[in-house]
């Protein structure tokens, strides 16, 4: 009896042993040099956490600056404000042909059928982003985009999409004639921007501007918008100075500009549609050389075989594409195929250039790189001077040009299939800016030796499809 | 007694430890799991066939039996590089069994058949964990079923053969990152069951009385599954890149070469060694190649790189009386996982096991063996580099076992 007792005891020992999981320590978080009490995000729609073309609650929910401010809450970082817009199926903007302001609503994956030029479904599917509503009501829309958010004031998150590093300064940027993302939040009309984030006292804050001083002009398929770089020098500089200078003397992180060439907006169309698509008989060629030349442009010659396509420039020139110059993602294909768009319409036999604003000229992304490089160094040597972190989105993106892999989420630049960036192709995904996110944490670690926990972007999701 | 048992609460909160070296299981006999795995010059029983063929032929009797299983729990932790909060192994009963049966016509000639399980891999770590898009549950399992002859030259060398059937069978399932509108990941499934052959053989060789030498080699097996099934749930828009199809895969059973010296004093007391070299570099990618070739799917290649190993062994047994056998033992099992290729599918790290065993005779030659394993691995951190999938995993393992074994 008394071995049965001592056997019973022997097995229920060996249970407990079996039900212990093995230990090993935690990741263990620390503040490091810096104070993460109040933590201010300043930056455009990619801090708003803008994605798929429009502005929209679950998108603000993955901003990247609410990301952050989650793992910042493991090294004391407090609650994370932001101005939350009311709606699922968001607002965005756009500029239509005639140059009017059109508000849209967000882009998701549909399955559309693909039509023939008559615009007859010709039985083929296609996956393409496409607008979550066709059309909507511009009262409906434009309601959604004025009223206040619900929640209270201050807000810690600042992104203002459309911001440019000037606009940080403007009073009256937040007026019915500034930005209506801004105006929608402002703490009244005449608030610059700079000074609704300063108001908050930040002990933390995160700059990441200075896209829109060149993407504006990019977006356009034109150089001519880009800022100065005095310019951009001026503000960047007043910003950084004010923050760092600011009640709290707050520490922070800066993050510079990505290469256009690294945006999907920029590299999807060309690498599908060759400059030189016009494919001609000799006789085809003869007739559009003088059909060109009745139009006062004989200096645009057409041969027989590959042709470049015909567009024009910023200055309303008209000339034959660079096998360097790239189309824009916001290029309607459909014009080339049907409509003749680059060489001449089939049906009124008029010659029609591509408008400037669908291509980037070779010379024009030079002068957009160059001014990114130049915004850059202003960007590293405030960080520098500033003993601020600095996270250097431009290498990084380069990066993911030919592909990073995560948890084994492999991700890269292309649009859709790469999973990063957003059905806009210029915004990033909820995983994308997880990404972006565990990035600015690395940089701060670096710079105030820090243990900041990633963000586990598994938890983030993609690109969903239909 | 209850001392006891709070002490070993005590030890438990304070274990810091570890797993399996690769997909080998060892647990092919409780009379040598008691004493550290070491079988390669042991002639007590059956178990000889499959621990060295060659050595079946001394066992004394004309007919031995010997079955039993084992009750493994392995219980795992990983802490994900960099980010908060840890995951545990679903806890998963995994039972491998065995069989052995000799017989001698004549008295130099044993004829036998071993039936066991002598690779597998068995783990769950959710549908949700950080890790679902390299794996979520896996089951692998192959049972080998091997005939054999063992013929004994005098008293002083014998050798034997067993040819090795192996059928085994295999499931897993990942996530995939390719969400649908509600957010849900998408999903594959692998499922297929295969068969090969293989050889066992070995020598033994007894210079003087109570003293055993034997070496012994199992060969490669390798387990190549043409026709798996695999299916997929995705989107309805991606259905059309990953049609549910037939794969092809391979998973190889690595070749081990045993050597073991044993030298009994006075039929009381024995104490052996053993050193087992694994082939582990036959494994070096697992390759999936999908028949319905899509954008989406081609070709996959994960490599994993595995290295070859020397897991060292000790045991030693007493007879307190004719009733009563007591045992110990001990080894060190080196991962032959490399750091950079260290995958959540088999979380591999070096281990040492103990062991215990104890055997105990109601009748002559008819015996319960109970034996208990506690491996205990050694925290470590590394990454699956083609995933880039990093952490820190450990792992205990605790395998009490109980078995028969008839000898007349």
């Amino acid at each position: 009896m008394n071995d049965m007792k001592k056997l019973i005891y022997i097995l229920f020992s060996l249970v407990i042993l079996a039900g212990c999981e093995p230990k090993i320590d935690e990741y263990s978080p620390d503040a490091g040099a810096a104070d993460f009490t109040t933590y201010v995000a300043i930056g455009n729609s990619l801090t708003a956490g803008y994605a798929d073309g429009a502005l929209y609650t679950s998108g603000q929910e993955n901003s990247y600056p609410s990301i952050m401010a989650e793992q910042f809450k493991f090294v004391g970082g407090g609650e994370f404000s932001q101005p939350y817009i009311d709606t699922e199926d968001g607002v965005g903007l756009e500029v239509t042909p005639t140059f009017d302001i059109r508000l849209v609503t967000k882009r998701i994956l549909k399955v559309v059928p693909d039509k023939d030029c008559a615009g007859n479904p010709i039985g083929t599917f296609s996956l393409k982003p496409a607008f979550a509503i066709d059309n909507p009501d511009q009262a409906v829309l434009g309601a959604q985009l004025a009223a206040r958010p619900t929640n209270p004031a201050p807000y810690n998150n600042m992104g203002v999409p459309g911001l440019t590093v000037k606009d940080l300064f403007i009073p009256g940027y937040g007026s019915p004639f500034g930005n209506p993302y801004f105006a929608r939040f402002a703490s009244n009309m005449m608030a610059t921007v700079y000074q609704d984030a300063v108001a908050q006292n930040p002990t933390f804050f995160s700059m990441w501007i200075g896209n829109n001083d060149v993407l504006t002009s990019a977006l356009a398929g034109t150089d001519a918008l880009i800022t100065p770089v005095d310019t951009f020098a001026l503000y960047y500089n007043m910003a950084v100075l004010g923050l760092v200078n600011s009640t709290n003397a707050p520490k922070g992180v800066l993050a510079n500009i990505p290469d256009i060439l690294a945006i999907p907006f920029f590299t999807t169309i060309s690498p599908q549609l060759p400059y030189d698509n016009v494919v001609l008989t000799a006789e085809q060629a003869a007739g559009l050389n003088l059909l060109y030349t009745m139009y006062g442009h004989p200096d645009i010659v057409w041969k027989e075989g590959k042709n470049p396509f015909v567009i024009t420039t910023t200055t309303g020139a008209w000339v034959q594409m660079g096998p360097e110059d790239i189309f824009l993602l916001s290029m309607p294909t459909d014009s080339i195929k049907c409509l003749g768009m680059g060489i001449a319409n089939p049906v009124t036999l008029v010659p029609y250039p591509i408008p400037g604003k669908y291509v980037l000229q070779k010379s024009e992304q030079v002068n957009l790189q160059n001014a990114i490089t130049a915004f850059n160094l202003i960007i590293k040597n405030a960080a520098e001077l500033n003993n601020l972190a600095l996270a250097d989105m431009n290498t990084y993106m380069k990066s993911f040009e030919t592909g990073m892999t995560f948890d084994g989420i492999s991700m890269n630049t292309r649009f859709v299939s790469g999973g990063m960036f957003s059905t806009d192709g210029v915004h990033l995904c909820p995983r994308g800016y997880a990404v972006a996110a565990n990035f600015f944490i690395d940089a701060i670690n670096g710079q105030y030796a820090s243990h900041i926990p990633h963000a586990d972007i598994t938890k983030y999701a993609g690109l969903k499809f239909p | 007694m209850r001392r006891f048992t709070v002490l070993l609460l005590g030890i438990c909160l304070a274990t810091t430890t570890a797993s399996g070296g690769g997909y080998q299981v060892s647990l092919h006999s409780i009379r040598n799991i008691g004493m550290g795995l070491i079988g390669t010059s042991l002639t007590y029983d059956a178990s000889s066939y499959f621990y060295n063929p060659g050595a079946a032929a001394f066992v004394q009797d004309k007919f031995s039996i010997s079955g039993g299983v084992s009750l493994l729990m392995a219980r795992t932790t990983f802490q994900p590089k960099d980010v908060m909060g840890q995951y545990n192994l679903e806890h998963k009963l995994n039972t491998p069994l065995y069989f052995y049966f000799g017989f001698k016509p004549f008295e130099d000639l044993s004829i036998g058949l071993a039936v066991n399980t002598p690779y597998g891999n068995k783990l769950s770590w959710g549908d949700e964990w950080q890790g679902r898009y390299l794996i979520q549950d896996l089951s692998f399992k192959a049972i080998t079923i091997q005939p054999s002859f063992s013929y004994k030259i005098k008293d002083v060398f014998s050798f034997g053969m067993g040819l090795v059937f192996a059928l085994g069978n295999v499931e897993l399932n990942k996530a995939l990152p390719l969400e649908g509108q509600s957010g849900v990941d998408g999903q594959v499934n692998i499922k297929g069951s295969t068969y090969n052959v293989g050889f066992n053989g070995g020598i033994l060789v007894r210079p003087v009385k109570g003293l055993n030498i034997g070496i012994d080699y199992r060969s490669r097996i390798n387990m190549v599954v043409d026709e798996a099934d695999a299916t997929f749930t995705v989107p309805t828009s991606m259905q059309s890149n990953f049609p549910d199809q037939k794969v092809a895969t391979s998973l190889p059973l690595p070749a081990n070469l045993d050597f073991g010296i044993s030298y009994e004093i006075k039929e009381k007391f024995l104490i052996g060694i053993n050193l087992c070299y694994v082939f582990w570099n036959v494994y070096d990618t697992l390759v999936f190649d999908f028949k319905t070739k899509t954008a989406a799917l081609d070709k996959t290649y994960a490599p994993a790189m595995y290295e070859n190993k020397l897991i060292p062994r000790i045991g030693l047994q007493y007879k307190v009386n004719d009733i009563v056998t007591v045992r110990l033992g001990g080894y060190y099992d080196p991962s032959p996982v490399p750091d950079d290729y260290l995958n959540p599918q088999t979380p591999s790290m070096n281990q040492i096991g103990m062991t215990a065993g104890l055997s105990v005779f109601p009748l002559k030659g008819f015996s319960i063996d109970a034996a208990f394993l506690y491996v205990m691995g050694f925290e470590r951190e590394g990454t699956y580099s083609p995933e880039n999938f990093s952490g820190t995993y450990r792992t205990n393992v605790y395998i009490p076992g109980i078995g028969l074994t008839y000898n007349f």
